[in-house]
């Protein structure tokens, strides 16, 4: 096959502009295919054909363009116009996630602080509640250590009377046999006037020998040692007590049985 | 052909095939004055060389696809999907229709080549002028009215290896005439 003339018949040009019919078409394809020299004149072809096209150009109404835009459908356009948006979209939920944060951190810090107050009050009532405890504790543990005195069978118990005119005053000394401890319950005393104290006397001999003034205590009140007594009184002196009872001032008495 | 970015045909093909707008706006730029020059030239009337401008770059758009790199050039390709729709228009019994109320007798326009229109001096028409009258009737009952080889044959009552023969030698003076 003489591909020179092949390329100088026609045939190429004849294939490109669409005039060649099914069997030329499909000898131009085969050959093509063999010899690159025909492709080559066909790229040749092609090119000067596009150039002279290029050149002869003649710009069409502009409505084209804007009418095939609103035509065709795109692929990547559609993605490119949406990212505009997302932007805006982060932007804005940004800015809501801003203000939500802050509205929260102003609402966690408001609740911190109630907390931190109420915290601050429940911590004081349970150190109040500990220290009532604690008192309540030494108190109950008072009340037992007393009961076990008052139900100690070496433990003498002298009930006092009250004298006339003080009718309805009552109270019982525990005195220790062996230790010689002597334990004041006031079981019915009118409270002390302000600076007057009510004091115990042990009457040893016929004499009263100072006993101790009551002060404020839980259940008994621990006085002071008295070896031996036949009786115990109590009377209302000064504040700190008195060397001798004021005999006037006299309510309680009772015998040693 | 104003446009800044330049694509590669592979590139171009690819980005057509995905679609891509920006690609299209460049395919346009940069091709649409010469399809519309081509279009011009076969159809003879701007209003009809618009929509078959329009409908041949949908075309392009939608059969990118099976547009086939092997078998020649995009613009190849592209030129003759815009000669092929032209021809369907200038072959519709519309056309036909208006052309013969219009004009003169069609046998005279195509036989002797008087209309003298502006669209004349468009493109390869312009160039077809310059050859001798029976390559130029051949051309452009071939080329311009999509007739094939085989018709050309009858109508005229020419052997269809005098019409081939003829043809391709019209083309190779139409070659040297656009030869860069």
């Amino acid at each position: 096959m003489d591909i020179r003339a092949y390329i100088e018949s026609g045939a190429i040009e004849s294939y490109v502009l669409g005039i060649a019919d099914q069997q030329e078409a499909a000898e131009f394809e085969q050959l093509a295919a063999q010899y690159p020299e025909i492709r080559s004149a066909r790229e040749a072809f092609e090119a000067s054909l596009e150039q002279k096209a290029l050149a002869d150009a003649i710009a069409p109404p502009p409505e084209i363009e804007k009418a095939l835009l609103e035509q065709l459908s795109f692929q990547k356009p559609a993605a490119v116009i949406r990212r505009l948006p997302i932007k805006t979209y982060i932007a804005a939920a940004a800015i809501v996630l801003l203000v939500i944060s802050g509205g929260l951190n102003f609402y966690l810090y408001n609740r911190l602080r109630n907390s931190d107050d109420a915290y601050a009050s429940l911590l004081a009532r349970q150190t109040s509640l500990l220290t009532d405890n604690q008192s309540i504790q030494t108190r109950m543990l008072d009340m037992y250590n007393s009961m076990q005195l008052m139900s100690d069978t070496s433990v003498t118990k002298v009930s006092m009377t009250p004298v006339p005119g003080k009718t309805g005053s009552f109270a019982t000394v525990f005195w220790d046999n062996h230790t010689k401890e002597v334990y004041l319950l006031p079981n019915k005393l009118a409270k002390a006037e302000p600076g007057k104290q009510y004091q115990l006397w042990a009457i040893v001999d016929g004499k009263p020998v100072d006993a101790g003034v009551m002060g404020e205590c839980a259940g008994l009140c621990h006085m002071k040692n008295i070896p031996r007594a036949s009786a115990f009184a109590i009377t209302l002196e000064k504040e700190g007590g008195s060397p001798t009872p004021t005999m006037s001032q006299l309510y309680v008495f009772g015998k040693v049985s | 052909m104003e446009s800044a970015q330049k694509y590669s045909e592979p590139e171009l093909v690819a980005l057509l095939r995905e679609k891509s707008q920006p690609v299209f706006h460049y395919l346009y730029e940069h091709y649409s004055g010469a399809l519309y020059s081509i279009i011009l030239g076969i159809v003879r009337d701007e209003e009809l060389a618009k929509d078959v401008l329009q409908e041949v770059f949908v075309k392009i758009w939608k059969q990118v696809d099976s547009y086939d790199a092997g078998k020649g050039r995009l613009f190849t390709w592209m030129l003759n999907i815009a000669r092929n729709a032209s021809i369907d228009v200038v072959r519709s019994k519309a056309y036909q229709q208006n052309l013969h109320n219009k004009e003169l007798n069609e046998e005279t326009r195509l036989l002797t080549g008087i209309t003298e229109s502006k669209t004349d001096h468009i493109g390869l028409r312009k160039l077809v002028h310059h050859l001798k009258e029976d390559y130029r009737l051949l051309i452009e009952l071939a080329y311009f009215q999509g007739y094939t080889q085989d018709e050309m044959s009858k109508m005229l009552s020419i052997p269809l290896g005098t019409v081939k023969t003829r043809l391709r030698s019209a083309l190779i003076q139409l070659r040297e005439m656009i030869k860069p």
